[in-house]
Order: structure tokens, then C-alpha cells, then sequence
């Protein structure tokens, strides 16, 4: 069949093919509905490409549970000779994507790799995907996905990826769009139909189209389904038979196996010459998916599940390259042979777990699950601890709770403390993850219970650390410590055990710095990153990075932290942890906030905000907009603190809602509200008090002074905070000042009774840009009887001491830097006269004659030349 | 996208140069404004030229602070806003 109408998308794809392998790699994805003509297109341009290109093709399978990696196991072959044992030999991820990107990176070929019907891949496909994606213009391959745009919702995984590469300049889409009625007229020459009518009921889909045109019909089928079968009603008996058959079986469907299962005459030589199936010298595939659905779903249902029982035997008793776990379990299934999935899809459940494929994993298990009505006992409780462990992993939790639950009944029966307690161990994590903290407290209680009697052990070990750990998460620091370390001596030399220990290392060292054990706890947390990166738990180490960061940073030692957040975020980025990257970024910004470097804190929260992140994270990078826009006067800081407190509100631990509650106080504060300022301080306070945290009970009793309420008698307070407290102006702002705060050391003087303390801080308040406290400074000082209260440098000044405009801006940065003006004029692509013009203005306002005095006068007007503070586009 | 009127004082009083520099400022502030997602919508400029209230369509304020620093201008308040006109309550034509 010709293609119409598709030169433009096969001259882009050329286009791209030459950039990727003179500039760099790209990533294209190709979208559109089913019939559009993706794989035709694909086609056409791998029949196009020059002599020396070399083309792999992968497909994903249409099956309910998909071969994880299928499609980088089609292309393993032309790819790299070592790639292809590394996928089916399940070898660690880090392993498989890193030679996918050398094998992509090799400069000595010109590499084209397509992926086609990626709206069917498993998760592990999906994560190499996103790997690769992010990482593909140091390749020089061209990567081209095809997708069906109109079967991926919102929610569906390959969006998220999709919407996450979008941003890339190295990722392009290419939409297909309809053919347009002048084609579908140009299709339908020669027959009786009518060009219009056929254009608006197939809406100008190719496949649709030639689908009715094939069939020739008196009438126009009203669904593509309808113009399928239609065709396949014009074939004979034996060839409508092998079409069920091949149906079944799915693409791609190897002859024998198709000879094997057919009873009766064999007619795959009709369907060829009709068109309706197609060959590579290989096996067979259907003209389009659509048109195996059809036949599929028309299929009689005794015929389907006689069929799908011929593919399973056929399939055991032969030695079939692809004779994979996931494909005898399809069959299975469809064969209603109960004995069979139980055989199968456990097991290809468990290969998707070692591929990474969670999703694929959880719809093994969950199948398994169906057929295990009367399976006994322990075997049941076996798979659903699977079932929920997966399920739990891919966020299913309407399926991970209920299947958690009932194999903590089936272990309790069975009188099997040991796997009751580890079993509600892991269901408390996933309560905690969900935010219901209340009942992963009992779950977890329960388990310690459950273990106290018993010997040393991993199960021992597991139960201890969970409790320990969510004591550190309630902050309830000394107990989490006891029981971290018990947990740690139980572990200690269990191989089983090795990631509770792990986990007990960072419960114990986060606590121990929330104790104020700066160096103790930074010990433990780096023993857990250590063992951590032995045993390559990447989301343990991801993990331990975070907590060194966050907790030095809830202790206000945000300078110390910083070489965590580097090595953390290079760690989370190579791995696309990208929980992890996104926590330690809202930190980050957090950081940035408190050190007075605003612009840089609010631009990273917010771009953390634009896109989907984890809960946690987004809470954090709205707390530090909100902060921020509250200290700037700014508008929507409301909007950031609200549905901050929103999501903090379930977690009901100080964690979240201490330092959102003071944030929310000091915003009220600034507004001149002092009763909801003392009411969103009481609201937590006595949390903060109980579990002895000397931050945020410092801040909370400071918002309470504020308001004129007594604050609770509370120790331990942070040295800043008690100083205060304590109307000790000038040390708690050295105290701040030496923590990088500078806000907080203004507002601290602001709290003097002395005028030039206010005054100072009225400065300081003025350099940052913190318009509300430094009118309270005004206030303050007039107050104090101070006549003339300072009115601040003036904005303009701050922005552009000179008074230049942009573009002046720009001529002085080159000026300075010691280019001429015709040199100047090239570069802003400016006349000469005009930078004549645009230098003697510049020289005029800096009050110099000379361009060569033109730097040291800008310094002098406080201008940043070598950035330029008005970088512009150049 | 959210709406804000940024005011911007100017002490010493803000030259926009005419002609084919004029539109050049103009034209810089637009492409640096269009990298952040920010779009300047117009401004009022009061007759003295110290002072101008400028619309902007803006992700957030942060990208409208941001846009300003980098190009030269100041910020002195920003204020979400919405529009609101006389005939916002008169019943359409077709409705009676």
C-alpha cells in the first residue's frame, strides 16, 4: 500500500537521524490512534534510511502482562552481543541500562533503534525508556517510540514518562495526523464508494479506510471492527480458522506452532495472498492489531479457550525460542487451565520482579491469585504476600491492604509468629507511605509483640527497626534509638536482615542529630550509606542521603549539609531515584530560603512545584514558597501554606506540621494578626515540646511571645531561638548570622529596644527584599522616637544602581570585558552607531569619559559586570 | 495562568529610548521574559515616569522577580489580580 500524505513526518525523522548522528542522539515519539499508520510510517523509514544505517526493531506485546524488557530483548541481537544475556539472565538494572547507553553511544555506527506500540510496554521497558531518554544526547542513535495517544490516559505510566522527557530539547513528537478527503478520494478510485461518506465514517484512518475498501462492501461498515470482520467473513472456512487461530496466539505467530494448533486444513497461504496477515519470511502478523482484536473478540468462546489450551501444549512440548513464563501464563489463563497458571504465572511473576517490571509483577500475581481459591493454606499466604508486596510497590493499595491482611490472618492461624511479624512489619511501611501513621503503629506493635520471645534473627531484626523507625518519624528520638540498635545487634551477621539493619543505621542517626548528637548521628547515617553502597540497596543509600540532608537542615545546619545534597543529588539523578533527587531538591530550596539566597530557593521550588513530584517533597517546596513569599510580600503565599497544611494534616507528626504551623504563625505575624499567629503556634507546640524539639519549640514559643501569650516553660530551645527568648538581641543574632540565617539575625534586632539595633535590622530587611518586616522595622523605629526613619535604598537603585536600561546593561558587560564597539555590534546584532550611541550613554549615567574607566565605575555603582544583572539574551 | 500587577518605582525615572532602540528594549524584555513562562501583558506609566504598573500573566511571582532582575527592573509590590469591568453583570444579548 502506498503512503499517503506522510512525507513531511518521514523528512523530520530523516532530518533528526542526521542531527543525532552529527550532534548528538535524539528521541522521537511518534503518537496517534490505532490505524493512524505508526508502523507503516516506521516502515517507509527504515526502507529509507542511507546504506550503512543500521535499523533494530522492537515491539511490545499486546498481552494483558507483557515480557518485561521484550522489546530490548528484540533488539539485543543487532545491538551488542553481551546486551542480550544481560536482560534475560536478569541482570541488575544498573547493569542493563549502562550497556544500552554504551551499546546507543558507540561512535562508530550510525544506530537507529525503533520501539514499536510503547502504550503496551512493561515497567521495565518504560524505566529503560526514561534512562535512555534523559541521557540520549550523549548518543548518537536515533530512539523512535510509537504510541497510541488516545489509549494513555493521564494516569497511564508511559505519559508520565512521556511528559517527563517532554521538556528535553533532544526529545521530539511527531503526531500523525488523518488522511485528508482528497487521499481517502485518491484510495477509493476504481470502487463504487463514496469518497465523502467513506472520509467522514472513517474519519480519514488509514487502516480504517483500506480495511472497507478491501472488503468492498455494498455499505459502509459503521466501526473498523465491523469492516474486519466483514473481510473476514468474504475468506473461506479453513482460512477464517487459521485467522482465529494466529489470534490467539498473537503476534508474532511462528507456522509451526500455528500448524500445531489449527485443526484441520492450514490456509495461512490465503490469508496472505488476501492481505489480512503478512510475513517476514518468519512467522506471520496480522496488517494491524486492530484487525486481531477484531477476529479475536468475534472468536466463539468455547473455540477461544479450546485454542488457547492447543497453545499451551503445543507451547510445553515444544522447545520454542520464546517459550516464556509470561506467554504460557497468557495461555493458561485463556485456557481457564487452573493448575496451569498456578504453575506459570508465579513464576513470571518472580522474573519480573528480578526485570524491575513491578506492574507486570503485581498482574502476574494478581492472575495467580484468581485461581487460588483452593489453594492450601501456606501456599496461599505465600502468594499474597506477594501479591502485596507488588501491588504495594506500584501504589495499588485498594489490592496491597486487603491481600496484607489476609496473610497476616493466614500466618496467625497457622500459628507462624515469624512470618505474621515480618509480614506486618512491611504493611506498616505501607501504611506509613499512605499516610495513615495510626494504624501502621498498631501493625508494627503488633510485630513487636510477636517477636519479643523469640531467638536473634532477621524477623527479630525487621520488627525492631520498623518500630524504630517510625518512632524517629514521630520524633520520638530516644526510643528510636534503643530499639534501632537492638535492631542492629539482632541483624548483625543475618544475611536476611541486612536491609533492616541498613534501615536501623539511618533511623538511629536521623534521631540521634535530632537530639542534637550533630556528630554522633552523622556517623550512624554514613554507616548506613556505606553498607548501603556495599550491598547496592540504591534506594537505601538515596534514602541515607536524604536524611542527612533534611536533618542537618531541620537543625539549621544548612551550610554543613550542603556537600550531602551534591553527592545526593548526583547519586539520585545517575539512578533516577527520583523521589529521592525531588526531597533533597525541596530541601534544597528550603536551604536556599533560609540563607537569603530567595531567588535562587523560589525558582527551584517552584519548578519542583510545576511538575509531579512525591507528597513529601511537594510539601517541603511548598513550605519554602511559602516562607518565601510571606518574607517578600509577595502574593499566593496562602496558596502554598494551605495546601501545605492540607497534606501535612494526616501525617499528624511534627516532622511536617511543626515547620508548617510556624510558618503559617510567622505569615500571620507579618499580616499584623497576632491571634491566628498564637493559634497556629498552640496548635503544634506541645507536640514540639514532647518530643523535645529545640527548633521548632524555639520558633513556636517565639510566635507565642509575639502574640503576648505565655509559652510553655519548654527546654531543650536551640541557642539562637533561647537567646531571644531571652531578649539577648545582638547574640542571637550573631548566633543566626553564624547559622548562614540572615533574615532570622534581622529579625532577631528587630526585637531591641535600642534604635540602631531596629535600625540595622531595617537595613538588612531592606537588602533582602523583605518589604512587610521591614515596614514593621519602620514602625518599630517610630515607636522608639526616631524622627527620621530611614526609607531604604530605593528599589530602582537596588535593581540598577545606574539607572541603565536593559540593553545598556548588556553593552556595559562587553564594554568591561574589553570588546570594541563594531566587536559589541556583531554580538547584539546591533548598526555600529547604534552601540556608539548606546556607549556614550553608558559612559554619561557611570559619569566617566573613558570606556576604560567604565568598570571600576560600575563596581563602584554596585553593578555585577561579570553576570551582568541584566543577562540578557545574547 | 494567575494574573498580578507588579508596581515598579523608578526614582531617578525610567528612559525608554524611541524608535529602533526602543523596540529593542522592548523586544529583550520579551525573550527573557518568554524563557521563564512570564508574559508582559502592558503597563501604566505614570506621566512623571517614576513609577509603572505593569500587567503580567505569570506562573508565580517568583518568575515575575526573576524576570525582572534579569532584566534590570525593579520590583517594588506585587498583587494577584483579576479583571473586572462595567458590563461584567450585563446579560448577553442572546440570553433575553
Amino acid at each position: 500500500m502506498r503512503l499517503l500524505e506522510r512525507d513531511a513526518p518521514l523528512a523530520t525523522l530523516h532530518r533528526l537521524r542526521a542531527e543525532a548522528a552529527n550532534e548528538g542522539g535524539r528521541l522521537v515519539f511518534v503518537e496517534g490512534e490505532a490505524g493512524i499508520g505508526k508502523t507503516s510510517l516506521l516502515s517507509a523509514f527504515a526502507a529509507s534510511v542511507p546504506e550503512g544505517v543500521q535499523v533494530l526493531l522492537g515491539s511490545c506485546d499486546p498481552l494483558s502482562t507483557p515480557r518485561p524488557l521484550g522489546p530490548l530483548l528484540d533488539i539485543a541481537e543487532g545491538l551488542d552481543p553481551t546486551f542480550g544475556p544481560l536482560v534475560s539472565e536478569s541482570a541488575p538494572r544498573e547493569e542493563v541500562l549502562g550497556s544500552l547507553l554504551r551499546a546507543l553511544g558507540r561512535p562508530d555506527r550510525d544506530l537507529v533503534v525503533l520501539l514499536d506500540d510503547l502504550h503496551w510496554a512493561d515497567d521495565a521497558t518504560l524505566d529503560a525508556l526514561r534512562f535512555v531518554g534523559r541521557r540520549i544526547a550523549s548518543t548518537h542513535a536515533l530512539l523512535v517510540g510509537t504510541y497510541r495517544d488516545d489509549e494513555v490516559g493521564r494516569q497511564h505510566p508511559l505519559r508520565v514518562v512521556v511528559g517527563d522527557l517532554a521538556t528535553s530539547p533532544a526529545v521530539r513528537r511527531i503526531p500523525l495526523a488523518p488522511l485528508s478527503k482528497a487521499s481517502v478520494a485518491e484510495l477509493s478510485k476504481g470502487t463504487d464508494l463514496d469518497a465523502d461518506e467513506l472520509h467522514d465514517l472513517t474519519g480519514g484512518n488509514p487502516f480504517y479506510v483500506t480495511e472497507v475498501i478491501a472488503g468492498a462492501p455494498a455499505r459502509i461498515p459503521a466501526t473498523v471492527r465491523d469492516a474486519v470482520l466483514a473481510r473476514a467473513a468474504r475468506l473461506s472456512e479453513a482460512a477464517r480458522r487459521t485467522l482465529e487461530a494466529a489470534a490467539v496466539i498473537g503476534p508474532p505467530t511462528d507456522p509451526a506452532l500455528l500448524a500445531g494448533v489449527v485443526q484441520g486444513p492450514l490456509a495461512a497461504e490465503e490469508c496472505l495472498a488476501k492481505g489480512v496477515l503478512r510475513t517476514d519470511g518468519r512467522s506471520y502478523v496480522f496488517r494491524h492489531e486492530v484487525a486481531r482484536q477484531a477476529i479475536l473478540d468475534a472468536t466463539d468462546l468455547a473455540e477461544r479457550l479450546a485454542l488457547h489450551a492447543r497453545v499451551l501444549a503445543a507451547l510445553e512440548a515444544g522447545s520454542e525460542a520464546d517459550r516464556s513464563d509470561a506467554r504460557l501464563a497468557h495461555h493458561a489463563e485463556g485456557a481457564g487451565d487452573r493448575d496451569a497458571v498456578l504453575r506459570y504465572a508465579p513464576a513470571a511473576g518472580r522474573a519480573a520482579v528480578a526485570a524491575g517490571a513491578h506492574r507486570e509483577a503485581a498482574a502476574q500475581f494478581a492472575r495467580a491469585l484468581r485461581f487460588a481459591g483452593d489453594l492450601p493454606r501456606v501456599a496461599r499466604g505465600e502468594l499474597l504476600v506477594d501479591v502485596a508486596r507488588e501491588h504495594g510497590l506500584v501504589a495499588r493499595l485498594d489490592v496491597a491492604f486487603p491481600a496484607w491482611e489476609e496473610a497476616r490472618d493466614i500466618w496467625h492461624r497457622e500459628g507462624n509468629a515469624e512470618r505474621e511479624a515480618a509480614a506486618l512489619t512491611e504493611y506498616a511501611m505501607l501504611l506509613i507511605g499512605a499516610g495513615r501513621n495510626e494504624d501502621a503503629e498498631a501493625a508494627s506493635r503488633r510485630a513487636l509483640e510477636l517477636v519479643e520471645s523469640m531467638s536473634d534473627g532477621a524477623a527479630k531484626a525487621e520488627a525492631l527497626g520498623g518500630q524504630a523507625y517510625i518512632r524517629m518519624l514521630d520524633r520520638d528520638n530516644a526510643e528510636a534509638i534503643e530499639l534501632g540498635r537492638k535492631a542492629i545487634r539482632m541483624g548483625e551477621g543475618h544475611p536476611a536482615a541486612a536491609g533492616a539493619v541498613v534501615a536501623a543505621w539511618n533511623s538511629v542517626g536521623s534521631s540521634r542529630i535530632l537530639l542534637g548528637d550533630i556528630d554522633g548521628g552523622r556517623a550512624d547515617l554514613e554507616t548506613s550509606l556505606r553498607l548501603a553502597l556495599e550491598y547496592g540497596f540504591d534506594r537505601r543509600v538515596g534514602g541515607a542521603y536524604s536524611v542527612l540532608y533534611s536533618a542537618l537542615g531541620e537543625m539549621y545546619r544548612f551550610a554543613e549539609a550542603d556537600p550531602y545534597f551534591e553527592a545526593g543529588h548526583r547519586y539520585a539523578s545517575a539512578r533516577d531515584l527520583d523521589g529521592n533527587r525531588q526531597y533533597l531538591e525541596a530541601w534544597r530550596a528550603l536551604s536556599l530560603v533560609h540563607r537569603g539566597r530567595w531567588s535562587e530557593g523560589g525558582a527551584l521550588a517552584a519548578s519542583l512545584l510545576a511538575r509531579p513530584s512525591t507528597t513529601i517533597a511537594r510539601m517541603m517546596a511548598l513550605l519554602a514558597l511559602g516562607r518565601l513569599r510571606a518574607r517578600r510580600g509577595d502574593p499566593d503565599a496562602w496558596t502554598a501554606l494551605d495546601e501545605a497544611l492540607e497534606i501535612a494534616a494526616p501525617t499528624a507528626t511534627l516532622q511536617r506540621l511543626g515547620p508548617i504551623r510556624a510558618a503559617r504563625a510567622e505569615a500571620f505575624w507579618l499580616a499584623g494578626d497576632l491571634d491566628q499567629s498564637a493559634a497556629e503556634a498552640s496548635a503544634v507546640i506541645d507536640l514540639a515540646i514532647a518530643k523535645a524539639h529545640p527548633w521548632h519549640t524555639g520558633e513556636l514559643s517565639w510566635w507565642l511571645k509575639q502574640a503576648g501569650r505565655p509559652a510553655p516553660k519548654a527546654t531543650p530551645i536551640a541557642e539562637p531561638w533561647r537567646l531571644q527568648l531571652d531578649g539577648r538581641w545582638r547574640e542571637a543574632a550573631v548566633a543566626w548570622d553564624a547559622l548562614e540565617c540572615p533574615y532570622e539575625a534581622a529579625r532577631a534586632l528587630l526585637g531591641s529596644d535600642d534604635p540602631a539595633a531596629v535600625e540595622e535590622a531595617h537595613a538588612r530587611f531592606d537588602r533582602l527584599g523583605a518589604r512587610p518586616a521591614q515596614a514593621l522595622a519602620a514602625r518599630r523605629l517610630r515607636e522608639l522616637g526616631v524622627r527620621s526613619v530611614p526609607r531604604g535604598r530605593r528599589p530602582s537603585t537596588r535593581a540598577n544602581p545606574a539607572g541603565l536600561t536593559n540593553r545598556e546593561l548588556e553593552v556595559l558587560r562587553l564594554l568591561a570585558a574589553g570588546l570594541s564597539n563594531a566587536e559589541i555590534a556583531g554580538r547584539l546584532v546591533l548598526s555600529t552607531r547604534t552601540v556608539d550611541h548606546h556607549v556614550s550613554a553608558v559612559l554619561g549615567k557611570l559619569g566617566v569619559e573613558r570606556r576604560s574607566e567604565a568598570a571600576t565605575a560600575a563596581a563602584r555603582a554596585g553593578i555585577d559586570v561579570q553576570n551582568g544583572q541584566a543577562a540578557g539574551p545574547d | 495562568m494567575p494574573r498580578y500587577l507588579v508596581e515598579r518605582v523608578f526614582p531617578a525615572g525610567f528612559e525608554l529610548p524611541l524608535g529602533q532602540a526602543g523596540l529593542e528594549v522592548c523586544r529583550g524584555v520579551v525573550g527573557v521574559n518568554d524563557d521563564l513562562g512570564v508574559t508582559w501583558v502592558h503597563s501604566y506609566v505614570r506621566d512623571d515616569r517614576r513609577a509603572t504598573w505593569c500587567i503580567y500573566d505569570a506562573p508565580g511571582p517568583e518568575a515575575i522577580r526573576r524576570a525582572a532582575e534579569r532584566n534590570g527592573l525593579p520590583v517594588t509590590r506585587i498583587a494577584r489580580v483579576s479583571v473586572l469591568d462595567p458590563y461584567f453583570y450585563t446579560p448577553s444579548s442572546d440570553s433575553t
